[in-house]
C-alpha cells in the first residue's frame, strides 16, 4: 500500500516538474512538429503521396521524439535524490515506476498534439482511425516503460539523451509496426488484434524489465 | 537501554571501492547511540564514502554493517528538485514518509524559511537550499544523521541550526556523525572525533 | 599466457584453409554460379553473430546470479566479437544480394532482425563504454544484456509478420537437406572453422579484459593516495 502511495507521489512530482519546466510539452513537441513539416519540403509537397506516408511519419516522429519526452532532462534525480528517496524506502521499482507512469502521461499528451498536426500537413486517410483510441495509448506506454528504462540504464552518463533512444529504439520496432500496420488492417476489413497483441506483449515485457531489471541497477542493500 | 550495549551503527571489517580505488579498508566503526561523531580526514580520504555506508547506499565488498533507521544524508548539494518550491519538495519527502503536509510546512519554519516557502528551489541562495534540507530532519526524524560539510555557506544563525537540530536527534535517543574540514567547528558540536586514515579510523583525535 | 594462445590459432589456421578450399572446391550452384559460394563464409558469419549474443544474454543472466567479474568480462567479450560477425554477415549479405537480387538490401525478415540486432549491440557496446566504475558497468551491461535479448524474438516475429520473403530454411529441416552433399559438408566444414576463430577471439578479449582488471586493481591506490601538501615555496608577499 505504501509502495502505491509513493508510487502517486513520485508521477504527481514528475508532473508538476514538468507543468513548470515544460520540457516534454513545450520544446519536445513542437521539435517533433518541425520534423513533420520538413518532410514535405524534402519529399516534394505531392498530395497523394503525402497522403500515403503521413500517417508512418507520424509514428517515426512519435518513436524518435516521444524518448526524448522520456528522457527530459527534469527527469533526472541527482545521486543527492536517489539517496533521499532510498533513505525515505522508496524501492528503486516504485521511483522508476513512478517516472514510468509520468512519461506515459506525458506521451499521450505528446501523441494527441501531434495528430492535429500531421491531418493538418499530410491529410491522410481517416480509415480505421477508431483503433487509434487502443494505439496511442499502447504505445505511450510501452515507449514510457522503454524510455525509463533508458533514462535508468544511462543514468549519469555522458550522452545520455542520445544513447538512450540508441539503446531501446531498436527494441521498440514492435511498436512501430504494430502502430503503423493495424489502423491500416482494420481500413483493410481485416481485425488488427494480432498488432494489438503484439504491442500488448512488448508493454508487458517493458514492465517485466523494470520489475526484474531495477533491483539489479542499483545495489539494494 | 545503556547506549553502549546497542550501538546506533556498527561497522566491522568493512572494505569499500569505488571505481576501483580502495577506499575503506577493514573499517571498524562504532556510533553509540545518544551521541555525537565528529570526522576529519584529508581530501580524498573516504569520509563521503563512509557516510554512504552508514546510510546503506554503499554495499561493501566485505565487511558487516549494522544500522538502526530511519536514516537521513545530508550531502554536499542539497537534495531539492530545483524546479519545485521549498514548500513542495518538503511536503514530497512528508509524502514519502508516510506523515502529513502540515509536518513539512511546520519544519519549514522551524528552520525560518516560512516566508520562503514558496520560492522555487532554483531561485533561493545556496544557504537557504542547505536550510530546506536541514528541514528534512524534522519531517523524517532520523535515529542516525549523517552530516557532510553542511556548514559550508551557511550564517552564524544557520550554524547555530546545525547545533539544534543535532541536539534534536541527540534527544530523541538518536545518534549524529559530522563531517567537516572545520576542526574547531567539529570540536564544538561533537562529543568524540575520529581521523579517517588509509582507509581506517585512525586514533581518537584531541581537537 | 599468451593473449591467443599457441595451439589453438593454429588448428584454427588449419580449418579455416581447409574450410576455404573445401568451399572452392565445391561445384558452383546450378542458378547463381560462383555466386553462391559466399554462403560458405556469410553463413558462419551469421551463426557466429547468433552464438555471440546467446553467449552474451548467458553470461548477463549468470551475472545477475553470481556477480562474478568473468562472467561480466564473458559477456563483453562475446558482444564484441558477436558485433563483428554480425557486420560481417550484413556486408557479405549485401554484397550477395546484390548480384543476385539486384539490389544491396531486402526488407525481408531475418535481414531487418539482424540489422537490428546490430544496432542493439552496438548500443550495448556504447553502454559499457560510457560507464567508467566496473561494477557499475557490469550491473547495467547485465541488464541490458538480458531485456535485449528477451525482446529480440519478438522483434523478429513483429517483422515476419510485417513481411516475409526470403527462402525458407534449407539445412535445418528434418529429412535430407536440399543441398547438394558436397556442399553441405564443405559448409559444415566453414562453420567449424569459424567457430574455432570465433573462439580464438573470444578468448583472447577475455584475456584482455582480465589482464586490463588486474592492471588497474593492483597494486591497489589507496583513496587519498593522490593528494599531496600544495607546494607553497616561491612566492613571497612582500616580493
Amino acid at each position: 500500500m505504501t509502495a502505491w502511495l509513493q508510487l502517486v507521489q513520485i508521477t504527481r512530482k514528475d508532473l508538476l516538474i514538468e507543468a513548470r519546466s515544460g520540457e516534454a510539452l513545450l520544446v519536445t513537441t513542437p521539435f517533433g512538429a518541425v520534423a513533420l513539416l520538413f518532410v514535405p519540403l524534402a519529399v516534394g509537397t505531392d498530395t497523394p503521396l503525402l497522403r500515403e506516408i503521413g500517417p508512418g511519419l507520424y509514428w517515426v516522429v512519435v518513436l524518435l521524439f516521444g524518448l526524448l519526452v522520456t528522457l527530459r532532462h527534469s527527469a533526472v534525480d541527482t545521486p543527492a535524490q536517489i539517496a533521499l528517496l532510498r533513505l525515505c524506502g522508496v524501492h528503486p521499482v516504485v521511483r522508476l515506476a513512478g517516472r514510468a507512469v509520468a512519461s506515459a502521461l506525458l506521451l499521450l499528451a505528446f501523441e494527441l498534439l501531434l495528430v492535429p498536426v500531421t491531418v493538418a500537413l499530410y491529410d491522410p486517410a481517416p480509415h480505421g482511425w477508431p483503433w487509434l483510441l487502443v494505439v496511442l495509448p499502447l504505445v505511450a506506454t510501452g515507449l514510457g516503460l522503454l524510455g525509463t528504462l533508458a533514462g535508468a540504464l544511462a543514468q549519469g552518463l555522458d550522452g545520455r539523451t542520445t544513447l538512450g533512444p540508441v539503446l531501446v529504439l531498436p527494441l521498440a520496432v514492435p511498436l512501430l509496426l504494430g502502430a503503423t500496420q493495424a489502423p491500416r488492417a482494420a481500413a483493410l476489413g481485416h481485425a488488427p488484434w494480432p498488432w494489438l497483441l503484439l504491442m500488448l506483449t512488448v508493454d508487458l515485457i517493458a514492465v517485466l524489465a523494470l520489475l526484474l531489471g531495477a533491483p539489479h541497477l542499483e545495489e539494494v542493500a | 537501554m545503556h547506549p553502549q550495549l546497542s550501538p546506533q551503527a556498527e561497522l566491522t571489517g568493512v572494505h569499500v571501492d569505488v571505481q576501483r580505488t580502495a577506499v575503506l579498508r577493514g573499517l571498524d566503526l562504532v556510533v553509540a547511540a545518544g551521541e555525537v561523531l565528529g570526522m576529519v580526514g584529508a581530501n580524498g580520504s573516504g569520509k563521503t564514502t563512509l557516510l554512504k555506508v552508514l546510510a546503506t547506499l554503499v554495499t561493501p565488498v566485505a565487511g558487516t554493517v549494522r544500522v538502526r533507521g530511519p536514516v537521513v544524508l545530508l550531502g554536499h548539494a542539497p537534495a531539492l528538485c530545483p524546479q519545485l518550491t521549498l514548500r513542495e519538495n518538503l511536503r514530497f519527502v512528508a509524502g514519502l514518509a508516510g506523515r502529513d503536509a502540515a509536518v513539512a510546512d511546520a519544519s519549514l519554519a522551524t528552520v525560518g524559511l516560512a516566508a520562503a516557502a514558496d520560492r522555487r528551489a532554483d531561485r533561493c541562495s545556496h544557504g537557504m537550499r542547505r536550510r530546506a534540507d536541514l528541514a528534512r530532519v524534522f519531517v523524517t526524524e532520523p535515529s542516525l544523521l549523517l552530516l557532510d560539510e553542511v556548514q559550508t555557506g551557511l550564517d552564524v544563525a544557520s550554524a547555530g541550526l546545525v547545533d539544534h537540530v543535532l541536539e534534536v536527534v541527540r534527544h530523541r535517543g538518536g545518534a549524529s556523525v559530522v563531517v567537516s574540514h572545520d576542526r574547531d567547528q567539529v570540536a564544538r558540536l561533537t562529543d568524540r572525533v575520529v581521523e579517517l586514515v588509509a582507509g581506517r579510523v585512525g586514533p581518537a583525535v584531541i581537537v | 599466457m599468451t593473449l591467443f594462445g599457441r595451439r589453438l590459432p593454429i588448428v584454427a589456421a588449419v580449418l579455416l584453409a581447409v574450410g576455404l578450399a573445401a568451399g572452392l572446391a565445391a561445384p558452383p550452384d546450378r542458378i547463381q554460379g560462383n555466386l553462391q559460394r559466399l554462403m560458405y563464409v556469410h553463413v558462419p558469419a551469421a551463426w557466429l553473430a547468433y552464438l555471440g549474443f546467446v553467449i552474451t544474454f548467458g553470461a548477463s543472466v549468470a551475472w545477475w546470479w553470481r556477480r562474478k567479474p568473468g562472467h561480466d568480462r564473458l559477456a563483453a567479450a562475446a558482444a564484441e566479437v558477436g558485433v563483428f560477425f554480425t557486420g560481417l554477415a550484413i556486408v557479405l549479405g549485401s554484397v550477395w544480394g546484390k548480384p543476385v537480387w539486384g539490389v544491396w538490401w531486402t526488407w525481408d525478415p531475418r535481414l531487418v532482425t539482424t540489422a537490428l540486432m546490430f544496432f542493439v549491440y552496438l548500443g550495448y557496446l556504447a553502454l559499457r563504454r560510457a560507464t567508467l566504475d566496473p561494477q557499475v558497468r557490469a550491473r547495467r551491461a547485465a541488464v541490458f544484456g538480458v531485456v535485449a535479448f528477451v525482446q529480440v524474438p519478438i522483434v523478429h516475429m513483429s517483422v515476419l509478420w510485417w513481411r516475409s520473403l526470403h527462402q525458407p530454411p534449407t539445412v535445418l529441416r528434418p529429412g535430407d537437406p536440399t543441398i547438394d552433399h558436397s556442399m553441405l559438408a564443405a559448409l559444415l566444414m566453414n562453420l567449424l572453422a569459424f567457430t574455432v576463430v570465433f573462439t580464438v577471439f573470444l578468448r583472447a578479449r577475455m584475456r584482455l579484459a582480465a589482464a586490463h582488471d588486474e592492471a588497474d586493481a593492483t597494486p591497489g591506490p589507496l583513496a587519498g593516495d593522490a593528494v599531496s601538501a600544495p607546494r607553497l615555496e616561491g612566492v613571497t608577499r612582500d616580493g
